[in-house]
């Protein structure tokens, strides 16, 4: 039988396609797809977009990608895809690729007011060693700054975190998941004292009933949304409820919606744990056993600068941020936190949000009793077309349901929680829901943060490329974990900096008040990505500091630069990535990068070339440092320590921290490799494959602590799909851990204990009230977990007579963050060419506005334009509105508040206020 | 040309009229089926990708279709289709020089 080459391609594309998903295939097709993909080479690999992890498979040939498809062993999707997911392959095709550097030079030299010009790679680092130096020698390690990605691969942030940490010794490293998810840290590390969620995404086919609380799953996790509709729809007994401030996608396959005003989810949550406390659904064997009462201050501020807010607040803005210094309640939040409407508050807690303490469980009642059906209806109904009647009774169906005792119960949230000025709180209650149930570390049941990032998990959280943070869940300011890791590092003591850096809006900040003068961005946007953008383009462009800017493609931080470096992406170089179920997952380097483009990891090994130690492991000064072992505001000189050690001050940092003996043993190539490439090891061109090297050494930070990985070579097997850690060698075999704190399933329950919540942080406390603190001796809490009380507290800003929306921002399903990559997909960007404002049509023609019309967007901090629209896939409820940020041409962050949980510093996205007005 | 393997999930007892309303549209073929599971494999051909996207919208609003996610995806050998990019984004980097201009006399 003769096929054309159309006809052959089709049958061959059709047999792919049924074997992907499973469908039985004849002889016929299996023919044609062999015969087209004869010269393909595929490998594993996984998707370069959201926190849900799923595996792709990528064919390659000739140096260049030709098809991708989902992977049909990949336990997270099971060869399924999203429509980003699908053109994974075609991200690095877009037309304006970054190929060589770009620098803003005048008469041939560097220039900040001038225009860009390509460069060579010597000329760039050149004049980026040129900056840095002058920055350090002028401010020290605090002068300088990273900002770094939960898209970063794990060697990428590994390798960030030592040049910063023990080269530079700034903790000026902070990275975007600082947005997206430093709320659930907190919220970990104060319940359960270790990161990360206990269950697993098993948990989806295990439970019966699922709550998604401020996590549009259906958009921006698309995949684990279809297993739950598979779920849902195969299951007659499954339950789906979806609180949201405005009816979205996940609303129409969902038996219950709760449309709810923002802010609101905590006098919810505590409506919940009063009415389980009332009808007695509590667990009480759990509790007792594993489980302690916790509270801390309410009057911790909004996360504004602590002083100096007006020196840099624009006039409109003064008002809001006044209320880091007094904050006057409101009435809701005069009965939620038992005090008279009216009051002024000093936020006495500002610089202390995190500090909790034990309570008893009669103040915990106590705490939660204002939270009254009629109370919480009040505060929270989000529809002003809904009854009262109609929303008490959502409510106590909510509680039904999960006060129903035979029921399993999993709970999902996102960015409704983190991007929470009381983010921190508002995830620690859904702990304290399901703590009090005793539904929690067990199969399908459990609170589940899902994350938004592809390694907000694998690298921001486990590696610990954030401010605060060393590998494995330690900390700078902590004697123990700085020792543990300079032995590691092999670093003489005291050379880490023992003072918390600063985090990602801060270093913003930073730029903009000139304490920070060099700042390096990799593998995202802050530009955009940050909220009251306004000052921070004006801080990059105005002020005296240099910008460095590693991207694939121009987007608005690469414009506001004053150096571009060209990355190479996903399939350009080797990595690993941890999704939200902790599972980590490899990949090859499938083909080269376009032009001059290099890997993030060459880029930071090639700069720790130029550095010796002489020039940073003298004494440094550091701003405000207090610490017992340290002169006060210097980091001691440890040169002659580090003689001792074998280091000279000309050794360059490079050889110690990277190129070390031991890590030059793994030599490139390598058989892992199967005739793959790697860029960095080519260029490098000095025999060492400093990605595996590098995993390597970074192991020794979680093995035998309950963050344990398998070798590299062990996740590039041909059979593996990623492993959840803990994994634990076992008879000769690597096993993951798919529920932690399960005796049954994680090897680091004690035997015997069933349950234990054994994470080390914060685990001795003083005693007090909901008031304060009564016994300021530290009781230990070994293998407990915390039940918070959390009160309501009001968004800093909300909407008046003059900006009277509520804007919240997001994400749509077609693209990735800020569309610097999927606007580059022609199929996502004609999918969805501009972002949009969705408005409620009353609310729209009370301004004399129709779909599709051009308005003018205006916050206290700028304006934007923008289309109107009035139908969709999102309906508004009145007064608010809603606008995704992937659309640089619609700048939405221009406009968003920069307030954050004062605990986790992360940014509230969700709620600022607005007016619209026709163009 | 643009070629595309979809997954077509229906209700088992409509898959036949499914796929016989697939197969009446230009531009689909219908390969695979699984009349168990009312799966089927569909494969898209359009000649550019404001067709393709198109293409997929008619599968996916059509009566009985519950979904249609994309699968496989084939572009390797077309370097027109990669570089292909729609009108409105020719003028990539997006930014044009007064909008920076607009950027950096911020506030005013």
């Amino acid at each position: 039988m003769h096929f054309s080459r159309r006809e052959f391609m089709k049958s061959a594309i059709a047999a792919s396609t049924a074997a992907t998903v499973g469908l039985p295939l004849t002889q016929l097709a299996q023919a044609a797809a062999a015969e087209l993909e004869k010269d393909w080479t595929w490998d594993k690999g996984v998707c370069r977009f959201c926190g849900t992890g799923c595996g792709i498979l990528y064919a390659s040939k000739g140096g260049r990608i030709v098809a991708t498809k989902g992977d049909p062993k990949a336990p997270v999707n099971k060869g399924l895809n999203c429509i980003k997911g699908y053109f994974n392959g075609k991200i690095i095709y877009g037309q304006d690729r970054l190929t060589q550097p770009l620098m803003r030079m005048k008469d041939g030299k560097f220039d900040k007011k001038a225009q860009f010009v390509p460069v060579t790679w010597d000329q760039a680092m050149d004049e980026m060693e040129r900056q840095f130096r002058r920055a350090y020698r002028e401010k020290g390690p605090t002068g300088v700054a990273i900002f770094g990605s939960g898209q970063y691969t794990i060697q990428e942030g590994y390798v960030a975190a030592k040049l910063m940490k023990a080269g530079f010794r700034s903790n000026n490293l902070d990275p975007n998941a600082r947005h997206c998810m430093a709320s659930a840290v907190a919220a970990f590390m104060q319940t359960f004292g270790i990161d990360e969620p206990a269950g697993s995404y098993d948990d989806i086919e295990m439970t019966d009933s699922i709550v998604l609380w401020g996590a549009n799953m259906a958009e921006a996790h698309p995949v684990l949304w279809s297993r739950i509709a598979d779920h849902r729809l195969s299951n007659e007994n499954v339950r789906l409820v979806n609180l949201t401030t405005y009816h979205n996608m996940c609303s129409d396959l969902a038996d219950l919606e709760i449309i709810i005003k923002p802010a609101s989810d905590l006098a919810i949550q505590n409506y919940l744990l009063r009415e389980i406390l009332a009808r007695d659904a509590v667990n009480w064997d759990f509790v007792n056993k594993h489980c302690v009462f916790a509270t801390g201050p309410y009057d911790i501020g909004y996360g504004f600068r602590p002083k100096n807010a007006d020196k840099f607040a624009w006039a409109a803005e003064m008002g809001i941020v006044a209320n880091e210094q007094e904050h006057t309640l409101d009435k809701y939040e005069a009965v939620a936190q038992r005090r008279q409407p009216g009051e002024k508050v000093k936020q006495a807690n500002a610089a202390t949000p995190a500090k909790h303490w034990l309570i008893s469980l009669d103040d915990f009642k106590k705490g939660v009793e204002p939270y009254s059906l009629e109370f919480v209806t009040e505060v929270a109904k989000g529809d002003a077309d809904e009854s009262d009647e109609s929303f008490k009774d959502k409510l106590k169906q909510l509680a039904d349901l999960y006060c129903n005792k035979s029921r399993k119960m999993v709970s999902y949230w996102t960015m409704g929680f983190n991007q929470h000025q009381r983010g921190t709180w508002v995830n620690e209650q859904t702990y304290a829901i399901h703590l009090l149930l005793g539904k929690q570390a067990q199969p399908g049941n459990g609170a589940f943060s899902l994350t938004g990032q592809p390694s907000a998990c694998g690298t921001a959280r486990e590696v610990g490329t954030f401010s605060h943070r060393l590998p494995a869940d330690m900390v700078v300011n902590n004697k123990k974990h700085r020792d543990l890791t300079e032995k590691i590092w092999r670093l003489p003591p005291n050379t880490i900096n023992p003072v918390i850096g600063s985090h990602f809006v801060k270093i913003m900040r930073d730029l903009e008040d000139g304490s920070v003068k060099f700042a390096w961005v990799q593998v995202n946007n802050p530009w955009q990505n940050t909220a009251n953008a306004g000052h921070w383009i004006k801080a990059a462009r105005e002020m005296d500091n240099f910008i460095v800017v590693a991207e694939a493609y121009p987007g608005i931080s690469a414009k506001v630069a004053d150096l571009i470096l060209p990355a190479s992406m996903i399939s350009e170089k080797w990595g690993a990535y941890g999704n939200s179920e902790r599972r980590t997952q490899h990949w090859r380097q499938q083909v080269p990068a376009p032009g001059e483009a290099r890997t993030d990891v060459w880029m930071m090994l090639e700069f720790s070339k130029r550095f010796k130690l002489k020039d940073v492991w003298g004494e440094q000064p550091v701003p405000g440092l207090k610490e017992e072992g340290f002169p006060e505001g210097k980091l001691p000189d440890v040169l002659a320590e580090a003689e001792k050690m074998g280091y000279g001050p000309d050794s360059t940092l490079y050889e110690v921290l990277f190129a070390t003996p031991e890590n030059k043993k793994i030599a490139w190539p390598d058989a892992v490799a199967k005739g793959h490439d790697n860029q960095t090891s080519s260029l490098l061109a000095d025999g060492w494959f400093p990605e595996k090297a590098l995993f390597e050494e970074y192991r020794q930070f979680g093995t035998g602590h309950a963050h344990d990985l398998a070798p590299f070579d062990v996740y590039h097997q041909d059979d593996v799909r990623g492993l959840k850690w803990p994994v634990v060698e076992k008879d000769g075999k690597w096993v993951e851990t798919k529920w932690r704190f399960n005796e049954e399933y994680d090897p680091y329950v004690k035997k015997g204990a069933g349950i234990e919540f054994y994470g080390a942080a914060d685990k001795a406390l003083p005693s007090g009230n909901l008031d304060g603190i009564t016994d300021a001796t530290p009781k230990p809490l070994p293998g407990k977990a915390k039940i918070f009380f959390r009160p309501y507290a009001s968004p800093v800003e909300q909407p008046d007579s003059d900006y009277d929306l509520w804007l919240c921002t997001g994400r749509v399903l077609e693209h990735w963050h800020s569309g610097t990559m999927t606007r580059r997909v022609p199929e996502l960007h004609r999918a969805f060419p501009a972002a949009v404002l969705w408005i409620h049509p009353g609310d729209a023609e009370k301004r004399g506005l129709k779909h599709n019309d051009l308005v003018w967007v205006e916050s206290r901090r700028g304006k934007i334009k923008v289309r109107v629209e009035t139908g969709g896939r999102n309906v508004m409820p009145k007064g608010t509105v809603f606008v995704p940020w992937f659309d640089e041409g619609v700048f939405i962050n221009k406009l968003t508040l920069d307030a954050t949980c004062p605990i986790s510093k992360e940014t509230d996205y969700k709620k600022c206020a607005v007016k619209v007005y026709k163009v | 040309m643009n070629l595309s393997g979809v997954l077509v999930v229906a209700r088992p007892d409509t898959l036949a009229s499914v796929a016989q309303a697939l197969s009446e549209l230009a531009g689909v073929e219908v390969h695979q089926q699984d009349p168990a599971s009312g799966r089927l494999v569909a494969v898209l051909e359009a000649e550019d990708v404001r067709a393709e996207t198109e293409l997929l919208r008619r599968v996916q609003s059509l009566p009985g279709v519950a979904m249609a996610e994309m699968v496989t995806h084939y572009f390797g050998e077309d370097a027109q289709i990669i570089n292909e990019l729609p009108a409105e984004s020719q003028t990539y980097p997006g930014l044009s020089e007064d909008a920076l201009a607009e950027l950096n006399a911020y506030p005013s």
